[in-house]
C-alpha cells in the first residue's frame, strides 16, 4: 500500500484514493525513478559575523532558464533587423545602384526572421503554445514587444521578398513592406538589448542604458559582414562593407563603454574578467578587431590591385581577405552575444553580484 | 475586493516547515528530491517551480551580542512569493498568463503560460521558476482556490506561531508596525520591516507579502534593494531608440553616399 | 524554563503558547546540551553536559535556600518542609552517595529509615504504593497511614531533622562552582538563570518548567523531575497560573495512553495493577493501595466501579466484583525486561501496535534479534516499518549475519487506519481530551485500533465460550458489547467513551463526575479520572468554543481531567486564608459568603471546605483534608519536598552520573544510581564506568521537527522526507577539526553496542564544554532513520544500551559514550571488549549496585 505509491508519485498521493485537484495537480512530472539520497558538495561553514554575508552563496535570483537558442536568436535577429534597415535605406536612396543589395538584404532579413522565430519556439517550455506570444501586447514586456516586432518584421520581409521588384501594385506593396520592415528593423536589432537590460540579472541590468546600443552596433556590423559576402559585387557590396566596418567599430567602442558601466560595481563585471564569459568577451573583441584589420587589408589589397590593374591574382587575394574579415566579424558579433549571455548567467549565480549592485545603488540602505 | 497578503514575522519563526508541507499538500506539489544540503537545516534551499514556501536557516552571531548566552543566533524565515505591487514577472509576461487577481495577488494561469522563461529573470526575488519536465512557470498562487472559498492560505493556516499572518494589507501593515516597535523595544534595534512600505521599496512598489527581519536581508537571501526590471524602461528603450535612429541614419547615409558617388 | 526538552522542534504546535508568552514579556530560558530551534527562540541558552540536570537543578535549590529566595508562607503551609524525619535517616552526604537502608543482598533500599518521624508508613499519591504491601507490623487497620498526623512538625523549619533542614544539607555542596565542574555551565551563566527564575517567582509572578524525554530517559529520570518539583514548591510555583512543571508528551495521546494505560503496572486512572503478593483478595489489594487519609481513601469506589464496568453482571459484591479475574503481576514486565526475555527465547508471540522498536527502542539490534526468536509477531501500522520487515531488512542482514531463512518468526501485518479515518479522542500534554471525527473511511483493509481490539476480543470470547478452564473465565466474563456501525462493523467510539465516563448501573444514566461513584457496584466507570467527560450524555471532549467567546481559562474547549480542571492543585493559588496571593495571579479563592471555593478554574479542592477547617484527631478519608492542604492526593495534603515513600532510589534527588559517563561523579564516590536496572549480557555490553578510552565522547540523541519518532509517519512521505532526507550527526567545529570530519561528509559513530554510518553536520550550535579545565565534546544524533522508507540511514538506537531507571523502567536513551571517526567504516554489532565491562564495575560502592545479571519478570519484586 505505501511503498510502491511513494516510489512513483512524488506527491505521495494515490490517485485511487485522493483526487488530484490542487493548483499544481496538472504539473507534468518526468517519469524518473525514485530519488535516493543525493549529496551536494559540502561547503565550509559561513563565518558567523561575515560583514558581506550571503545565504550560503546561493543566488537570491534565478539564473535564466534559456538555452543556446536564445543568444543565437539575438545574433540572427540582429542580422535580420539591421539588414532590413540597410535594405530599406538603399531602397529609398539608392534603388538602382544597390538593387542587388536590397534584394539580398531582404532575403537575409527574412531568413533571420524565420530562423529567429524557430530558435525562440525551440526555447519555449511549451513550444506548441508559441502563438500565445501574440495573445496580448504588453508594452512593459520587451519580449512581448519583441515578439510583435519579429512577427511584423517577418510578415513585412516576406511580403517584400515575394512582391518586391514586381511590376505594378504588387511591387509597390512589396516596396512599402520593405520600408515597413526597415522601420521595424532598428528596434528588432536593439530590443534584445532592452530585453536583457529588463531583467534582474546583475550584468544585464547594470548596463541597461549601454547594452541596447551595443546590440544595435553589433547587429549592424554582423548584417554588414554578412551582406559583404552575399551582396552581388558592386556598389551594394561596398555599402555593406562600410556598414560592417562602421558597425563593428561602434561595437568595439560601445563594448568598452558597456564594460566600463557594468564595471562600476566590480563584482557585477566579474564574469567579464575570468572564466568562459570573459574568454568569449575578449574573443569577441579580438575577432572584431581582426575583422576591421582584415577589412583594412582588403581595402589596401584592392587599392594595390587597382593601381596594378592588369595583373589578376591580387584581386582574388583581396576577396579571400574580405571573406576572412567577414567571417571574423560575424563570429565576433556572435561571440559578443554569447559573452553577454554567459556572463549574465554567471552573474545571476553570484549572490554578491546582486547584493553589491543593489547596495551600491541604494547607498547601503536596506 | 480588498488587497490581501502575508506578513511574515521572522522573529517568531521556529523553523518547523509546516508551511512548506501544508503548501505542498494543499497544492499537490511534488517533492523535489531527497538531497542533504548540509546548509544548516535547510534542505529545500530555495523557492522554485514546485516549492512555493521555503524556510531559511542561518547560524549567525547574535547582533549586538544579545540573545543567547553564547552569542549565537539561528535566523529562520519562511520565504514566499511577494506578490509585488509592481510585479516584475507580470510586467515581463508576454502571453498575459500572469495576471493580477481581485485579491491583488499575482497569479500564473497554467493554461496560458508557454514557458518563455522571461518571468524567471524578471523576478527580483528568484521566486518564479520554470519546471523543466512541465515546461511552464509556477509559483505561489496565494492559495487562490482557498481564497475563493473564504479560507486563508494553507501556509498561514498551518503556521503554529503566527509567524505567517494572512489578511487585509492595511491591517497587516498596522500590525507589522506595532510588532516592530515591540521587537525593537525588546532589545533588537536592528530589526526592520522589509517591503511593508512602498515608499521605502519603490522598486517593487511595496510587497503584498512583507517581512519583519531581525538582521540584514542578505542573511535571508533577500535582495537589499529589489527593483522590478521595468524601472529602467525609459532609459533602455530610449537609448535603444537613439541607437536605432543612429543605425537608420548610418544606413541612409551610406546609401546616399553610394548613390551620390 | 525549558530543560530536557526541545520544545519548539518536538512540540511545535504547543510552542505557539511559549511564543505568545514571550510576546507578552515572558523570559524564556533553554537549558540543553545543544543549541536547538528552541534555543534560537530563547532569551538565554545554557549549554549543559547531558545527564547532569540534577546537579544543575540542585544548584538552583541550594541557591534558593541559601539566598533566602524561597516563598516562606507557601513553603511553610503547603509543603512538608516542617515534617520531622527519623533519627536513623542517613543522607548521601553521610554515606558517600547512598541513603540509609541499602540492602546489599537484594540490591535495593529498605525504606523504613526514610519515613516521617512517628508515622509508620505513608501511601504516596503516585509511584510505588506497593512498597509496604508485603505485610509486616502495623497493619491491623484496613487502610494504612492512619498514624499520619501533624504532631511531629516544626513550623519554624529550624529543627535539624525537619525536611527543610535535611533538604538544605543534602544540597549544600551543589554550589555554583560544583555546577560548573559537573555540568560545564559557567558560574556567571548559572547565576543569571538563578536570578531570573527567583526574581520571577513569588506572590506576583510565577515561573513554569517544561520538560520531556530529555529528563525522563535517564537511569535517574524520575528524580530529575522530583528535583524540579522541589524547586517549584520552594518558589511557590505549583498550583498557580503560569507555574507548574509541564511534561510535554511526544506523541498524540501519549498522555491518554498513560491515563488509560498501556503500562504493565497500572489500571486506568493510575490505579495500581494487582500484584500476586498483595492481591489475594479485593480487601487485601485495597489495603495495600488505598490511603487512610485524603483523596486516595476513595480508591475502593474507583476500583469497584472499574470492575463493574468490565465485568458487569458478574460484578457482585460476593464475587468481589470480578476482582479475581484480573491478571496479577509477578514481577517486572516492562518493555526492556520483556524484550530481553524474548531474546532468550522465553516469549512466543508479540503485538506491536503503533510502535517501531526495530528503530525506536534502545539497543535496536537486540530488539531485532529478540523479534527473531518469536514464533509469531503482529504488527499494526500505517506502513511496513522496520519492525514488520525485520525478517528481511536490517543491518544484520546487510552484514550477512542473518538471512530471512534463518528467522522463523511468522509476521502478520495489519494496515492501520490514520487518525482522519477513525473517531476517537486525543489526550494531550495538559490532560485535555479532544475528540476527532472520522473524515473518510480507511482505505482497503486498514482498520482502527478500536476495530482491531474489539473484533479480536469478540473472536476470543467466541473461542473460549465453551471453556471450563479457570484462566479463560476473565474472557468469558468481560462485557464486550459495544454497538457497531458501518460496513466494517466499527465499534462506536462514543459508546466506549460513555463507559469510560461512567454510568449508574440501574438506569445507565451517565455520572457527571467521580464524586458520584460508589463502591457497592451501583456505578460503573472505565476510568475514574475521566468521569464527567461525557456528563449529561454529551460528548464534552468535542467542545470547540472559540477562545474569544469564553473566559480565559477556556473551560469549553475540549475537556480536561479531572473534573475539567485546567490547573491541578489550584487551591495553592490562594493563600492559607483562601485569598489570592495577588490580584495578578488570581485563579480560585474562598468566597466566605457563599461558603464555597470559586474562581476562574474549577477549584481542585473540596468545594465547601473552609480554609480554617482543621481535621479532628483521628479523622479519616476526606474529612482528614485540612482547609489549608492543597495537595489533596497526598495523604498529608502537602507538596512533598521530601518523598518518604513511592520512590525506589531515594527520598531526595541525588546527582548520579549516567551509566556511560566520561567523568567520575564529582559529588560522591557512588558513581551511578545504585538501584538502576542493568542487563549484563553479551549482546548488551557497556562502556567502562567513566572515561572509557574507546568512547571518549558524550553522545546525546534527539528528534527533528521534520520526522516523527521512529519514522513510520514521516519517512514514507515524500513531502516530509525531502525536508530531512538523511541520517546525520551534529558535531562542533572543534571536534570536527580534532577528528578530521568534513562537513557534509561521512562518519562512523560507534559505541559498545555497535557502529553506524552517518553524514556529518558541523555546527557551532554544538560547542565543547569545559569541566574543571577539561574539554568535553558532545555529539548529537537524531534517531529517526532505519532500513525502510524513502530514504535510509543508520539507526542511532543500535548504539544505545539496555539500562533503565528503577522507578519506571525507562531506558537511558538520552546519552551514551561514543566515538566518531571520519569516513564510512562499516556497521557492526556489539563487541564486548573482554575486560569485564559487561558488569557495573566502577559504578558502585562495594556492596551497592544491581545484584542480578538482569531484572527478571518472575522473581524481581518491584
Amino acid at each position: 500500500m505505501s511503498g510502491p505509491l511513494s516510489q512513483t508519485d512524488r506527491r505521495g498521493i494515490d490517485p485511487a484514493l485522493g483526487a488530484l485537484i490542487g493548483e499544481a495537480a496538472g504539473m507534468r512530472l518526468a517519469d524518473r525513478p525514485a530519488d535516493g539520497v543525493r549529496t551536494t558538495t559540502p561547503r565550509a561553514l559561513p563565518v558567523l559575523s561575515e560583514p558581506d554575508p550571503t545565504y550560503y552563496d546561493l543566488p537570491p535570483i534565478k539564473p535564466p532558464v534559456w538555452v543556446w537558442a536564445v543568444p543565437a536568436y539575438f545574433f540572427v535577429g540582429g542580422v535580420a533587423g539591421a539588414a532590413s534597415v540597410l535594405s530599406g535605406a538603399c531602397q529609398l536612396l539608392a534603388p538602382r545602384r544597390a538593387e542587388g543589395l536590397v534584394r539580398r538584404a531582404r532575403q537575409l532579413a527574412l531568413a533571420g526572421d524565420v530562423a529567429g522565430s524557430a530558435l525562440l519556439v525551440y526555447d519555449l517550455g511549451r513550444p506548441s503554445r508559441f502563438l500565445h506570444m501574440l495573445r496580448v501586447l504588453r508594452p512593459t514586456s520587451p519580449m512581448s514587444v519583441g515578439s510583435w516586432l519579429l512577427a511584423g518584421s517577418g510578415a513585412a520581409n516576406t511580403a517584400a521578398v515575394l512582391l518586391g521588384g514586381r511590376p505594378g501594385l504588387a511591387g509597390r506593396l512589396g516596396g512599402a513592406a520593405g520600408l515597413l520592415a526597415a522601420g521595424l528593423g532598428g528596434p528588432l536589432a536593439g530590443y534584445t538589448g532592452v530585453l536583457l537590460a529588463h531583467t534582474v540579472v546583475p550584468l544585464w541590468s547594470a548596463g541597461h542604458r549601454a547594452l541596447p546600443p551595443l546590440f544595435v552596433a553589433s547587429a549592424a556590423g554582423s548584417a554588414g559582414w554578412a551582406l559583404a559576402l552575399l551582396a552581388p559585387p558592386g556598389p551594394g557590396r561596398q555599402i555593406a562593407r562600410r556598414l560592417a566596418v562602421g558597425g563593428t567599430a561602434a561595437e568595439l567602442v560601445l563594448g568598452r563603454a558597456w564594460e566600463r558601466t557594468v564595471g562600476r560595481v566590480p563584482r557585477v563585471a566579474r564574469p567579464l574578467r575570468a572564466g568562459r564569459a570573459a574568454r568569449l568577451w575578449r574573443g569577441s573583441q579580438v575577432l572584431a578587431a581582426g575583422a576591421l584589420l582584415g577589412a583594412g587589408l582588403a581595402v589596401l589589397a584592392a587599392r594595390r590591385a587597382a593601381s596594378r590593374s592588369g595583373r589578376g591574382g591580387s584581386r582574388g587575394s583581396g576577396a579571400v581577405v574580405q571573406g576572412v574579415a567577414s567571417a571574423l566579424g560575424l563570429l565576433g558579433s556572435l561571440a559578443l552575444r554569447w559573452a553577454v549571455f554567459q556572463g549574465g548567467r554567471d552573474s545571476a549565480q553570484d549572490a554578491r553580484a546582486t547584493f553589491h549592485l543593489q547596495r551600491a545603488r541604494s547607498g547601503g540602505a536596506a | 475586493m480588498s488587497q490581501k497578503g502575508f506578513f511574515t514575522d521572522t522573529t517568531v519563526c521556529i523553523g518547523c516547515k509546516a508551511c512548506e508541507v501544508a503548501c505542498k499538500q494543499w497544492n499537490q506539489l511534488p517533492a523535489d528530491g531527497y538531497e542533504l544540503s548540509a546548509l544548516s537545516y535547510d534542505n529545500t534551499r530555495q523557492l522554485g517551480a514546485s516549492t512555493w514556501r521555503h524556510v531559511s536557516f542561518m547560524e549567525r552571531a547574535a547582533p549586538g551580542g544579545g540573545g543567547a548566552a553564547d552569542g549565537l543566533a539561528w535566523l529562520m524565515s519562511s520565504d514566499v512569493c511577494k506578490h509585488c505591487a509592481r510585479a516584475g514577472c507580470l510586467e515581463a509576461c508576454p502571453t498575459g498568463a500572469i495576471i493580477r487577481t481581485e485579491h491583488d495577488s499575482v497569479y500564473v494561469q497554467p493554461d496560458v503560460c508557454n514557458g518563455c522563461g522571461y518571468c524567471v529573470v524578471s523576478c527580483p526575488f528568484g521566486v518564479i521558476d520554470r519546471r523543466e519536465d512541465d515546461g511552464r512557470a509556477w509559483k505561489c498562487t496565494l492559495c487562490y482556490d482557498r481564497l475563493q472559498d473564504g479560507l486563508e492560505p494553507a501556509c498561514a493556516k498551518a503556521c503554529p506561531t503566527d509567524s505567517i499572518q494572512f489578511g487585509p494589507l492595511d491591517l497587516l501593515r498596522w500590525r507589522a508596525r506595532e510588532r516592530l516597535a515591540e521587537v525593537q523595544a525588546g532589545g533588537q534595534p536592528q530589526a526592520h520591516l522589509y517591503g511593508a512600505d512602498p515608499d521605502r521599496q519603490p522598486g517593487t512598489g511595496g510587497l503584498n507579502a512583507f517581512f519583519l527581519l531581525a538582521d540584514r536581508p542578505e542573511l535571508y537571501n533577500l535582495p537589499p534593494d529589489p527593483q522590478a526590471p521595468s524601472v529602467h524602461a525609459g532609459a533602455s528603450w530610449g537609448s535603444m531608440a537613439l541607437a536605432a535612429i543612429g543605425l537608420a541614419g548610418a544606413a541612409l547615409g551610406l546609401a546616399a553616399w553610394e548613390a551620390g558617388a | 524554563m525549558i530543560q530536557g526538552s526541545n520544545f519548539a522542534e518536538c512540540h511545535p504546535v504547543g510552542f505557539r503558547w511559549v511564543m505568545e508568552a514571550k510576546r507578552r514579556g515572558a523570559t524564556v530560558i533553554h537549558v540543553d546540551p545543544r543549541f536547538t530551534r528552541t534555543s534560537a527562540m530563547a532569551d538565554l541558552h545554557v549549554p549543559i553536559r547531558a545527564g547532569t540536570d540534577i546537579a544543575f537543578l540542585g544548584g538552583l535549590i541550594r541557591f534558593v535556600i541559601e539566598e533566602g529566595r524561597w516563598f516562606r508562607e507557601y513553603v511553610t503551609h503547603y509543603t512538608n518542609a516542617g515534617a520531622l524525619l527519623r533519627e536513623d535517616l542517613r543522607d548521601p552526604e553521610d554515606l558517600d552517595g547512598l541513603f540509609s537502608g541499602w540492602d546489599p543482598q537484594q540490591g535495593r533500599y529498605e525504606l523504613e529509615t526514610w519515613q516521617y518521624q512517628g508515622v509508620d508508613e505513608v501511601v504516596p499519591a503516585a509511584g510505588h504504593k506497593e512498597l509496604f504491601a508485603s505485610g509486616g507490623a502495623g497493619h491491623q487497620d484496613r487502610a494504612r497511614g492512619r498514624t499520619i498526623s501533624f504532631e511531629h512538625q516544626d513550623p519554624t523549619l529550624q529543627h535539624p531533622r525537619c525536611v527543610f533542614q535535611v533538604l538544605r544539607r543534602h544540597f549544600q555542596r551543589y554550589t555554583p562552582e560544583m555546577v560548573e565542574a559537573t555540568c560545564g555551565v559557567p558560574r556567571a551563566t548559572f547565576l543569571r538563570v538563578a536570578e531570573a527564575i527567583t526574581r520571577n517567582s513569588g506572590r506576583e509572578r510565577t515561573t513554569a518548567f517544561a520538560y520531556s524525554v530529555g529528563w525522563t530517559q535517564h537511569s535517574v529520570g524520575v528524580q530529575y523531575i522530583r528535583t524540579a518539583a522541589i524547586l517549584q514548591l520552594l518558589l511557590g510555583n505549583i498550583g498557580r497560573p503560569g507555574g507548574g512543571i509541564l511534561a510535554l508528551r511526544g506523541h498524540a495521546s501519549i498522555q491518554g495512553s498513560t491515563d488509560i494505560p498501556t503500562l504493565y503496572n497500572l489500571l486506568p486512572g493510575y490505579i495500581p495493577m494487582p500484584h500476586d503478593q498483595n492481591a489475594a483478595s479485593l480487601d487485601d489489594y485495597l489495603h495495600s493501595n488505598e490511603a487512610a487519609t485524603a483523596w486516595w481513601s476513595e480508591l475502593p469506589k474507583y476500583v469497584v466501579s472499574l470492575l463493574t464496568a468490565w465485568f458487569g453482571p458478574q460484578a457482585r459484591r460476593e464475587a468481589e466484583f470480578g476482582f479475581g479475574l484480573l491478571p496479577r503481576l509477578t514481577g517486572n514486565h516492562s518493555h526492556l525486561v520483556t524484550v530481553a526475555d524474548m531474546a532468550d527465547g522465553k516469549l512466543e508471540g508479540y503485538f506491536v501496535m503503533g510502535e517501531n522498536p526495530a528503530v525506536g527502542s534502545a539497543n535496536a539490534g537486540l530488539q531485532r534479534r529478540a523479534l527473531g526468536r518469536l514464533r509469531w509477531l503482529v504488527v499494526r501500522d500505517l506502513v511496513l516499518t522496520e519492525t514488520a520487515e525485520f525478517w528481511r531488512q536490517g543491518p544484520e542482514h546487510e552484514r550477512g549475519e542473518t538471512s530471512p531463512e534463518s528467522i522463523d518468526t511468522e509476521v502478520f501485518f495489519f494496515p492501520a487506519a490514520a487518525h482522519t479515518e477513525k473517531d476517537g479522542s486525543f489526550t494531550n500534554t495538559q490532560r485535555l481530551l479532544q475528540w476527532h471525527h472520522k473524515a473518510v473511511e480507511p482505505p482497503g483493509a486498514a482498520r482502527s485500533e478500536l476495530h482491531f481490539m474489539f473484533h479480536l476480543g469478540r473472536r476470543l470470547k467466541q473461542r473460549y465460550a465453551g471453556s471450563s478452564a479457570a484462566r479463560d473465565r476473565a474472557i468469558q466474563a468481560l462485557t464486550w458489547d459495544y454497538p457497531t456501525q458501518g460496513p466494517h462493523q466499527d465499534p462506536d467510539a462514543e459508546a466506549v467513551l460513555a463507559e469510560i465516563n461512567g454510568y449508574r448501573v440501574a438506569d445507565g444514566s451517565p455520572v457527571s463526575g467521580f464524586t458520584e461513584l460508589a463502591a457497592d457496584g451501583s456505578t460503573a466507570c472505565g476510568c475514574w479520572i475521566y468521569a464527567g467527560c461525557r456528563a449529561e450524555g454529551k460528548n464534552q471532549t468535542a467542545r470547540r468554543r472559540p477562545a474569544a467567546e469564553q473566559r480565559w481559562v477556556a473551560p469549553e474547549w475540549g475537556w480536561a481531567w479531572p473534573a475539567n480542571r485546567r490547573i491541578l492543585y489550584n487551591r495553592a493559588s490562594a493563600d492559607p486564608q483562601g485569598r489570592p496571593w495577588s490580584e495578578r495571579k488570581r485563579l480560585v479563592w474562598w468566597d466566605s459568603e457563599q461558603g464555597r471555593w470559586v474562581g476562574h478554574d474549577v477549584p481542585d479542592f473540596l468545594a465547601d471546605r473552609a480554609p480554617d477547617y482543621e481535621p479532628p484527631e483521628g479523622a479519616e478519608g476526606l474529612a482528614a483534608i485540612s482547609g489549608r492542604a492543597p495537595f489533596i492526593m497526598q495523604a498529608d495534603g502537602k507538596g512533598w519536598l521530601y518523598a518518604p515513600s513511592g520512590l525506589l532510589d531515594g527520598p531526595l534527588p541525588t546527582h548520579y552520573e549516567p551509566q556511560e559517563s566520561i567523568v567520575p561523579n564529582p559529588l560522591y564516590a557512588q558513581q551511578c544510581n545504585p538501584v538502576r536496572l542493568e542487563w549484563r549480557r553479551p549482546d548488551n555490553p557497556y562502556a567502562r564506568a567513566c572515561a572509557d578510552p574507546r568512547f571518549p565522547l558524550v553522545a546525546t540523541t534527539f528528534r527533528l521537527t521534520e520526522h516523527h519518532t521512529a519514522g513510520g509517519m514521516s519517512r514514507w512521505l515524500p513531502w516530509l522526507t525531502e525536508l530531512q532526507p538523511a541520517a546525520f550527526c551534529e558535531v562542533s567545529p572543534e571536534l570536527a577539526a580534532e577528528r578530521g570530519l568534513s562537513h557534509g561528509g561521512w562518519a562512523t559513530v560507534s559505541s559498545a553496542r555497535g557502529a553506524i554510518e552517518l553524514r556529518v553536520l558541523v555546527t557551532r550550535r554544538l560547542r565543547p564544554l569545559s569541566l574543571a579545565g577539561r574539554r568535553v565534546h558532545q555529539i548529537a544524533l537524531p534517531w529517526h532513520w532505519g532500513t525502510a522508507g524513502l530514504t535510509r540511514g543508520g539507526s542511532v538506537n543500535d548504539l544505545l544500551p539496555f539500562v533503565a531507571d528503577p522507578n519506571v523502567n525507562i531506558p537511558e536513551s538520552k546519552l551514551f559514550a561514543a566515538e566518531i571517526q571520519p569516513g564510512r567504516r562499516g556497521t557492526r554489532g556489539p563487541v564486548p571488549d573482554g575486560t569485564g565491562h559487561m558488569d557495573g564495575q566502577g559504578r558502585d560502592l562495594p556492596g551497592a549496585g544491581p545484584p542480578l545479571a538482569q531484572p527478571d519478570q518472575r522473581t524481581s519484586k518491584t
